[in-house]
C-alpha cells in the first residue's frame, strides 16, 4: 500500500512539470512554461534571455557530442565545454556517458532556471581532425570572444571536414603494417605479404562499414582475411620469420585509441566512462582474435 | 656511419608506420610530419635501451614518456592538440608479436593433448599475455604524461604560464 501511495504521488508531483517542458528540456528552459513560473506576469521579457541559455546548451551539446564521435576523452570534453561557457558567463556541468551526453547550463549574470540537454553519442570514431579544430574553435571563443551566432556557423563547418581520401588510408595502413613487420624483424619478404594483407583487410573492412553491418562484424571479417593471406607466408614460407608477418599485419585493427582514452579517463576519475572504453577495446581486441583464430583454425593449428 | 645505419632504418621505418596510422586517425595533413617524427625518434630511443640491454617494459616506458614530452612542446608549436600526434606516434611501439603469441597459446590450450605435450605452453602463455597489457598501460602512461606531470592544466595555459 505504502509503495502504491509513493508511486501515485511521485507521478502526481511529475506530470504537471513534464507537460510543461518542451520536447528536448529536462527541467526549465521556457520560463514562460514551467508550472511554478508561470503565475508570474513578468514572463514575455524572460523569454528571450532564457533561449539563450537553451542555444547555449544545444550549442555546447553540438561541441560534446562531435569530440565524442570523434574519439576524444572525458577530460578534453570537460575542458573545452567549460572555456567557451566561461567566456559567454554561463556554467556548465557535464554527464558524459559511454552512450549519450547531458550538459546542465547556468546563467551566471541572471537568476534564471537552468537549461539541461541530453544527446545520445551513435558511434565512437577516430577523427583528430574535428578535435584539432574544436580545440581551436574553443581557444578563440575564449580569446576572441566569438559570439553564438558565429560558432554555431563554424561547427557547422567543421562537422563537414572530410577525411582522408580512402586510397591514402589505404596504402598508409598498409605501408605501416609492413613497416611494422620489419621492425618486428622480418625481411622484405614478410613486409610486402604484410602490406598486401593490411591493404586488402583495411578494404574489407571498409566494405563491410560501408554495408551498415555491426561493427565487430567488420572487426572479424578484417581480421579474418588479412591472417588469411598472411597466413599464405606461412604455408608457403615467402619469407624467413612468417611469425612476424602474422603479428605485425593486423596491428591496423588494435583499438589503440578507446584503449588509451580508457587509461587517460580512469587516471583522470572518469571512472564509467573508463570502464565502458576498457570493455569496448577489450571487445574489439577479442573480436579481432576470433577472426585470426577462425583463419589459423582453416588452415591448421599445426603449421603455425 | 656503420653503428648508426640501424638506427637510421630505425627511424626511417617507425617514421612510415606513424603517418600510416596518424592517417588511419585522420590527423590534419600539416600536422602528419610531426606525428612521424615523433614515432621515429620515440622508437629509436627504445630500440638503442633495448639493443643496450634494458627490458621491454622499461625501454617502452621511457620512450612513450619522452613521446609524450615531446609532443607538449610540439603541440605549442604547430597549434594542435598534443594527442593528434602522439597516440599515432606511441602506436609505433604496440606490443603485436607478444600479443600474437599469447593468442596463440591461448588457441593451443583448447587442445587438451597440445597443452599437454608443452608443460611450458600455460606459463608461456601468461608471461606473453601479462606482458602485452602491461607494454598497452605503459603507452597509456607515456601519452599522457603531460596531463600527470602538469597537474591537468592545458597544454595552452602552461606555455603562458612558463613565457
Amino acid at each position: 500500500m505504502f509503495f502504491v501511495a509513493v508511486a501515485s504521488g511521485i507521478r502526481d508531483r511529475w506530470v504537471p512539470e513534464r507537460r510543461g517542458g518542451g520536447i528536448g528540456v529536462v527541467r526549465g528552459g521556457w520560463a514562460g512554461q514551467s508550472p511554478r513560473v508561470s503565475a508570474d506576469h513578468t514572463l514575455p521579457s524572460e523569454i528571450p534571455a532564457s533561449a539563450t541559455t537553451c542555444r547555449v546548451a544545444d550549442l555546447l551539446l553540438d561541441i560534446g557530442t562531435s569530440m565524442l564521435i570523434s574519439g576524444a576523452h572525458s577530460g578534453r570534453v570537460h575542458r573545452n565545454i567549460d572555456r567557451v561557457a566561461a567566456a559567454w558567463g554561463f556554467q556548465a556541468d557535464l554527464f558524459i556517458t559511454f552512450t549519450g551526453m547531458m550538459v546542465s547550463v547556468r546563467n551566471l549574470q541572471r537568476d534564471e532556471q537552468p537549461v539541461a540537454r541530453f544527446r545520445k553519442v551513435p558511434i565512437h570514431g577516430v577523427h583528430f581532425g574535428i578535435i584539432t579544430a574544436i580545440s581551436l574553435l574553443t581557444w578563440k571563443v575564449a580569446e576572441e570572444t566569438l559570439d553564438v551566432a558565429t560558432v554555431e556557423r563554424e561547427m557547422e563547418r567543421i562537422r563537414k571536414i572530410p577525411h582522408h581520401p580512402r586510397w591514402a588510408i589505404l596504402l598508409g595502413i598498409g605501408a605501416a603494417c609492413g613497416c611494422l613487420c620489419l621492425l618486428l624483424g622480418g625481411d622484405w619478404k614478410n613486409g610486402v605479404v604484410a602490406f598486401v594483407a593490411a591493404l586488402t583487410g583495411m578494404f574489407v573492412r571498409q566494405e563491410v562499414m560501408r554495408l551498415k553491418y555491426n561493427p565487430m562484424i567488420g572487426f572479424i571479417a578484417a581480421s579474418f582475411t588479412t591472417s588469411v593471406i598472411a597466413g599464405m607466408d606461412v604455408l608457403h614460407h615467402f619469407g624467413a620469420s612468417p611469425e612476424k608477418t602474422l603479428a605485425s599485419s593486423v596491428l591496423y585493427l588494435v583499438p589503440g585509441v578507446p584503449l588509451i582514452n580508457c587509461a587517460i579517463d580512469l587516471i583522470e576519475g572518469h571512472i564509467p566512462t573508463g570502464i565502458a572504453r576498457g570493455v569496448f577495446g577489450g571487445f574489439v581486441l577479442l573480436c579481432i582474435a576470433v577472426g585470426m583464430t577462425l583463419s589459423i583454425l582453416l588452415l591448421g593449428i599445426h603449421n603455425f | 656511419m656503420e653503428l648508426l645505419l640501424p638506427f637510421l632504418r630505425d627511424i626511417a621505418l617507425a617514421f612510415v608506420v606513424a603517418v600510416g596510422f596518424a592517417i588511419l586517425f585522420q590527423t590534419p595533413r600539416r600536422v602528419l610530419w610531426v606525428a612521424g617524427v615523433l614515432g621515429g625518434l620515440g622508437h629509436c630511443l627504445r630500440f638503442a635501451m633495448v639493443s643496450q640491454g634494458f627490458g621491454p617494459i622499461p625501454s617502452t616506458l621511457a620512450a612513450a614518456v619522452a613521446i609524450g614530452l615531446a609532443g607538449i612542446f610540439a603541440s605549442h608549436r604547430v597549434h594542435t592538440p598534443p594527442v593528434v600526434f602522439t597516440m599515432p606516434a606511441c602506436i609505433t611501439m604496440i606490443p603485436g608479436l607478444f600479443a600474437y603469441r599469447a593468442m596463440l597459446g591461448c588457441i593451443r590450450i583448447t587442445d587438451l593433448e597440445m597443452a599437454k605435450q608443452d608443460p611450458h605452453l600455460v606459463a608461456q602463455t601468461a608471461h606473453y599475455f601479462v606482458l602485452t597489457a602491461s607494454l598497452l598501460f605503459t603507452l597509456a602512461i607515456g601519452i599522457c604524461s603531460g596531463a600527470l606531470l602538469f597537474r591537468k592544466r592545458s597544454t595552452k595555459s602552461l606555455f603562458r604560464r612558463i613565457f
